[in-house]
């Protein structure tokens, strides 16, 4: 008992001092402008193909390539790196409190505040876009939620694991999963958001989107592609469990 | 009737938190390799209640022994045990507070908020975590400042914040890295009796100091590290004893100066008079015999010694001879 109070306080705390930080700044500015984008670029409310594929591009390749990765990493670093960056942990670790359980606490407080930000922001995109939003809407939906599932769960363990959390994981969303989700054969397979568009490609295709060069691209079958994004969120999750229960955070004091 | 509880009562703890089983600290062939660097060197000791200081120079060491103490590091070799419990388990934590040398805090808090908020990490209810937190932010003089946010806080609020969520649990082990540093000396004595309280419970708190006249006052035994080792541990005058062969400088204020001068140069422990104005300053290498000596020149030549004090007997002193004999 005393130990769910515990947690649930943690819990708590840590979804507050998310809520109030930097990091809130910091991803409003490129929701803000994929908000102004919608807005100006005024989609009728008939459905026409060009602007479903216009859209859909928007939301494959701006929205879940670059801002999901960019809210997953402004939350999922701060969770832990910020009370490192702050010097704050060691109150936590010198809590009778499984380090596991730190950890999972600050998940629980990101995860949600990334999901709320993320699907609430598609929501909102696909509402401004008329019809071809509200068809779109349920099509990408699904890998943008598993998509942000797997960067809040890889940016916790990025977190746990680098002194400089933020700054390497900007470096990965920015370079890492463009350039290698970019590039032909096997090595794309590293980058999360290589599984995101398959599963998006996929389910755009009956609507009228065109797929990249499959010859290029090599999308994934959807359910495989699914299930890649949740074994890279369940396997970064333990990850970064067992290393934050084993570490020694020197520079802490 | 129940009995209504205000914050300057000591509130009841759930059972768990009494501990009845040995309160000891105890360090057992303990080293710590940082990578290449040996952080402390197969240290041995038991910390029992009371107040210990632990004393060192900067990278002696003493930080590493806090943090191997507080569960923040692992011992390379060697256990590192709070009442029989690995330090590094949570188990131990129950038992443990800790403030640390850092002054760093959630800043948008205020000072009641945030000890509030590491009551509740304790397993707290709420009710329970607002009254540990009232008693806790009395005991440490904070009780009329707890609105103040932390951001706001002079450093010697800050510190007694720390000391304050340090305790909110009641542990019966306290860990304090620096916790006079910022303190007004009004502050340091309130905080000093706050600690004296503490060890009369039967707390053992190991007080961390590089400001070695505060550890003099406060501690009842200290712990001396250098270069990662302990290289003296007791009470000041046990270790002071340790040094038997190292010369004592004696300040003595008598009438006739001179005429003493002359009789405690032909002593032979007396390696060095020196003659002042009205006072004598001798060098003595065997202490206790030379006080005797002293004494009974005071009685057989009658000469009147006002005052004698030794110069360096102090935990500096003792402390600078301990080190110059390490290798």
């Amino acid at each position: 008992m005393s130990l769910l109070r515990a947690w649930s306080t943690l819990t708590v705390l840590s979804l507050r001092r998310l809520l109030f930080s930097a990091s809130s700044m910091m991803v409003l500015l490129p929701l803000a402008g994929c908000l102004l984008y919608v807005l100006r670029r005024h989609y009728g409310d008939d459905y026409s193909q060009r602007e479903f594929r216009q859209f859909s591009e928007f939301i494959i390749l701006v929205f879940a390539s670059f801002v999901v990765p960019i809210c997953a990493l402004a939350f999922g670093t701060a969770s832990v790196g910020g009370d490192r960056e702050d010097r704050t942990l060691v109150f936590l670790l010198v809590r009778p409190i499984p380090r596991a359980l730190i950890l999972l606490a600050k998940f629980t407080a990101t995860l949600p505040l990334v999901m709320g930000l993320v699907l609430g922001s598609y929501w909102l995109y696909c509402r401004l876009a008329g019809e071809v939003g509200a068809i779109a809407l349920p099509l990408y939906f699904p890998a943008l939620l598993w998509m942000t599932l797997a960067y809040v769960c890889l940016f916790h363990l990025f977190a746990v694991t680098f002194r400089h959390s933020t700054v390497l994981a900007l470096v990965y969303a920015l370079f890492i999963e463009v350039l290698i989700g970019a590039v032909p054969g096997i090595v794309k397979r590293a980058a999360v958001n290589y599984y995101g568009r398959s599963i998006m490609y996929a389910a755009g295709e009956p609507a009228g989107l065109e797929p990249p060069d499959p010859r290029l691209f090599e999308p994934l079958p959807v359910d495989t592609a699914t299930w890649a994004l949740i074994g890279i969120a369940i396997g970064s999750l333990v990850l970064a469990i067992l290393v934050f229960s084993r570490r020694e955070y020197r520079d802490l004091t | 009737m129940q009995r209504s509880s205000t914050p300057s009562e000591r509130p009841e703890l759930p059972a768990h938190h009494q501990v009845g089983e040995r309160m000891l600290l105890s360090f057992e062939g303990v080293t710590k390799f940082y990578g290449p660097v040996i952080g402390v060197n197969n240290i041995s000791c038991r910390i029992g209640p009371g107040i210990t200081g632990l004393l060192g120079a900067n990278g002696a060491g003493k930080s590493t022994i806090i943090k191997l103490a507080s569960g923040q590091l692992r011992p390379t070799q060697g256990k590192v045990r709070i009442g029989g419990r690995n330090a590094w388990s949570t188990s131990a934590k129950s038992h443990l507070g800790y403030s640390p040398d850092v002054s760093s805090f959630y800043e948008e808090m205020t000072g009641y908020e945030f000890v509030y908020a590491m009551a509740r990490l304790n397993g707290f209810s709420r009710a329970e975590a607002r009254q540990r937190t009232d008693y806790v932010l009395e005991e440490v003089g904070m009780a009329d400042r707890r609105g103040r946010r932390l951001a706001g806080c002079s450093h010697g609020m800050r510190q007694r914040i720390k000391l304050a969520q340090a305790l909110v649990h009641d542990p019966w082990l306290l860990l304090l890295d620096e916790p006079m540093s910022g303190i007004d000396p009004g502050g340091r004595r309130e905080i000093n009796e706050l600690l004296f309280r503490l060890a009369d419970q039967g707390k053992t708190i190991l007080v961390s100091s590089h400001i070695l006249v505060e550890i003099e006052q406060l501690a009842r035994s200290i712990l001396m590290i250098a270069r990662g080792r302990i290289i003296a541990s007791g009470t000041l005058a046990e270790v002071r004893g340790l040094m038997k062969y190292r010369p004592l400088v004696v300040e003595i204020v008598a009438d006739p100066v001179r005429k003493l001068a002359a009789l405690v140069a032909e002593y032979p422990d007396v390696q060095g008079v020196e003659v002042r104005e009205s006072s004598l300053i001798v060098r003595t290498r065997n202490p206790a015999e030379f006080f005797a000596y002293v004494g009974q020149l005071v009685c057989s030549r009658g000469i009147d010694v006002q005052r004698m004090q030794t110069l360096d007997s102090g935990a500096d002193a003792v402390f600078d001879y301990l080190q110059q004999g390490r290798p």
